[in-house]
């Protein structure tokens, strides 16, 4: 055996020989890389935004997640049940879990995604559009089938949380509003993983519990379903399809009351009442009771009202009455007989004297006439006024005139009384008459 | 606290609000009438005061009654007392 020789010559093998090289093939690599990738990194959340994403008609999804400084391929397989699956668009932001692996056939690492969580509000109201959208068509908000609650509730179901504002805003109003009111609580979360499936549980176990009483038990005349305002993530278990299919199920009215005025639920809509908060819900849930206190409240003071109205209408018709059975009374019929008796009494003796007074005047006159009417009388007064007459014809005549002077002097032949000298010719005939005799001329000239 | 129903009227504390009231009303409603028989009238009145009395005594009771439905581990359902103070 020779001992070898280290020459400074020597630079041992320079390429070693063929069988020491390791060679892999291409599928030996990636299948090294995609052993290594799994075994080392596995199953893995990871976030980002969704970007080139691709629905293929098989079902699958492909996508690429990125954030500002790398990508990373994503497929979502068509057999994952995953719910958001509808609503992965580009831009959306995500949070998956998967597993990181290799595809082999062109060497480009990926993430097998097994589930996906929304992130952001954009996202949360996308949901929130969808389930409406699909349960609308389902017909789970139908009018129609919106029930009345009834008017005067007794005993309620209570689903909220026990120690939120929500519970002493409802039991403060129905204190106030309708003490009588009896309620059954059936506490769980309201927010949360899992709210949503314990709001579901509490209003089935309700109607569990109603369909269990004996008959004698008052049943449950509606739940109320509440809790308090919040941010839409702390309210979002009122948007989730199980708290929905709940509400639609339930053989009990429900009343859905969560946030405030400005927040509406997939709750909201499927219940039979919505009401804006939850003191608003207490406060439609005791209304018919609380308006009827305020009537029952009235109640007396109407009916006192009515009888005393009634009793001074029966006063006001007893005094008619008795005024008009006084004027009614035979003895008022006697007493007016007896004064209409002295009326005519009177009056007769009134008339009996004027007809014998009128009886005496005709007689004194008839008498006076008969006294004057005796012949000797009139006789006497027929003479009398003969003389009166001659006197009179004695006046009028001319006699009396001629006998102190005067004298008529007439046309001879024809008798006119002459009165003018201009109509007297010369030789005319005249008579002249004096007081006694006659004198006959002519004219000269 | 006022007991709903009084010992030897057990008619009275088993008329529920919503029948109390119901008559009440028509109570008042008929009693709205001038036709009505002066006897009526107050006969009416007698029962109203009687409905109104029951009314108030309802809806005077107690504080809200709230109690807690329990499913068991043997899948019974209980109701316990639930305590909470409403003022608070």
């Amino acid at each position: 055996m020779s001992k070898p020789v280290k020459s400074q010559w020597n630079f041992g093998e320079l390429f070693s020989p063929a069988e020491m090289r390791k060679v892999l093939s291409v599928s030996e690599l990636t299948g090294t890389v995609r052993a290594l990738l799994e075994k080392q990194i596995g199953t893995v959340w990871v976030s980002g935004e969704i970007t080139n994403l691709r629905a293929q008609g098989s079902g699958h999804i492909y996508f690429t997640l990125k954030d500002a400084g790398a990508q990373l391929s994503c497929v979502l397989f068509s057999r994952e049940k995953v719910s958001q699956r509808d609503l992965l668009a580009d831009g959306q932001k995500v949070l998956l879990q998967g597993e990181v692996t290799v595809y082999e056939a062109r060497g480009q690492y990926q993430l097998i995604v097994r589930d996906v969580e929304l992130q952001g509000v954009g996202a949360l109201q996308i949901a929130f559009e969808k389930l409406k959208q699909k349960l609308a068509a389902e017909g789970l908000f139908a009018a129609e089938r919106k029930r009345e609650l009834p008017k005067f509730p007794a005993r309620i179901g209570l689903v909220t949380s026990p120690t939120s504002a929500a519970i002493r805003d409802v039991l403060h109003v129905v204190q106030r509003r309708n003490p009588a009111l009896e309620i059954v609580l059936v506490p769980c979360r309201v927010q949360g993983d899992g709210a949503a499936l314990e709001i579901a549980e509490a209003i089935h176990t309700l109607n569990a519990f109603n369909s269990s009483l004996a008959t004698r038990h008052s049943p449950l005349d509606l739940i109320l379903v509440t809790r308090g305002g919040g941010s839409l993530e702390d309210l979002w278990a009122f948007n989730e399809e199980v708290v929905a299919r709940a509400i639609f199920e339930s053989a009990i009215p429900i009343v859905s009351a969560v946030g405030h005025e400005i927040d509406f639920t997939i709750a909201d809509f499927v219940a039979d009442v919505r009401a804006a908060t939850p003191s608003a819900a207490a406060e439609i849930i005791t209304e018919d009771v609380f308006a009827s206190r305020e009537f029952v409240g009235a109640a007396m003071d109407l009916m006192q009202l009515r009888v005393r109205r009634r009793m001074r209408i029966e006063n006001e018709n007893f005094d008619s009455l008795a005024g008009r059975l006084t004027r009614l009374h035979p003895r008022r019929k006697l007493d007016n007989s007896l004064q209409r008796l002295d009326d005519l009494q009177s009056g007769l003796w009134r008339n009996l004297k004027t007809a014998a007074r009128s009886r005496h005047l005709v007689l004194q006159n008839l008498a006076g006439r008969f006294l004057r009417a005796k012949p000797s009388l009139a006789l006497k007064m027929q003479r009398e006024s003969l003389r009166q007459l001659e006197k009179r014809l004695i006046s009028l005549g001319p006699e009396q005139v001629l006998a102190r002077g005067y004298s008529i002097t007439t046309d001879a032949a024809s008798g006119k009384v002459l009165r003018h000298a201009a109509k007297v010719e010369a030789g005319q005939k005249l008579k002249t008459r004096l007081a006694n005799g006659e004198v006959f001329s002519r004219v000269d000239e | 606290m006022s007991k709903p129903a009084k010992a030897g009227d057990p008619a009275k504390g088993s008329l529920p609000f919503e029948e109390a009231l119901k008559k009440l009303e028509s109570v008042v409603e008929a009693m709205e009438s001038d036709d009505l028989p002066l006897e009526t009238l107050l006969a009416r009145y007698e029962e109203g005061a009687r409905l109104v009395k029951i009314c108030q005594e309802k809806i005077a009771e107690a504080e809200v009654k709230i109690q807690q439905l329990e499913n068991n581990a043997a899948g019974e359902m209980k109701l316990k007392p639930f305590g909470i103070d409403v003022e608070a």
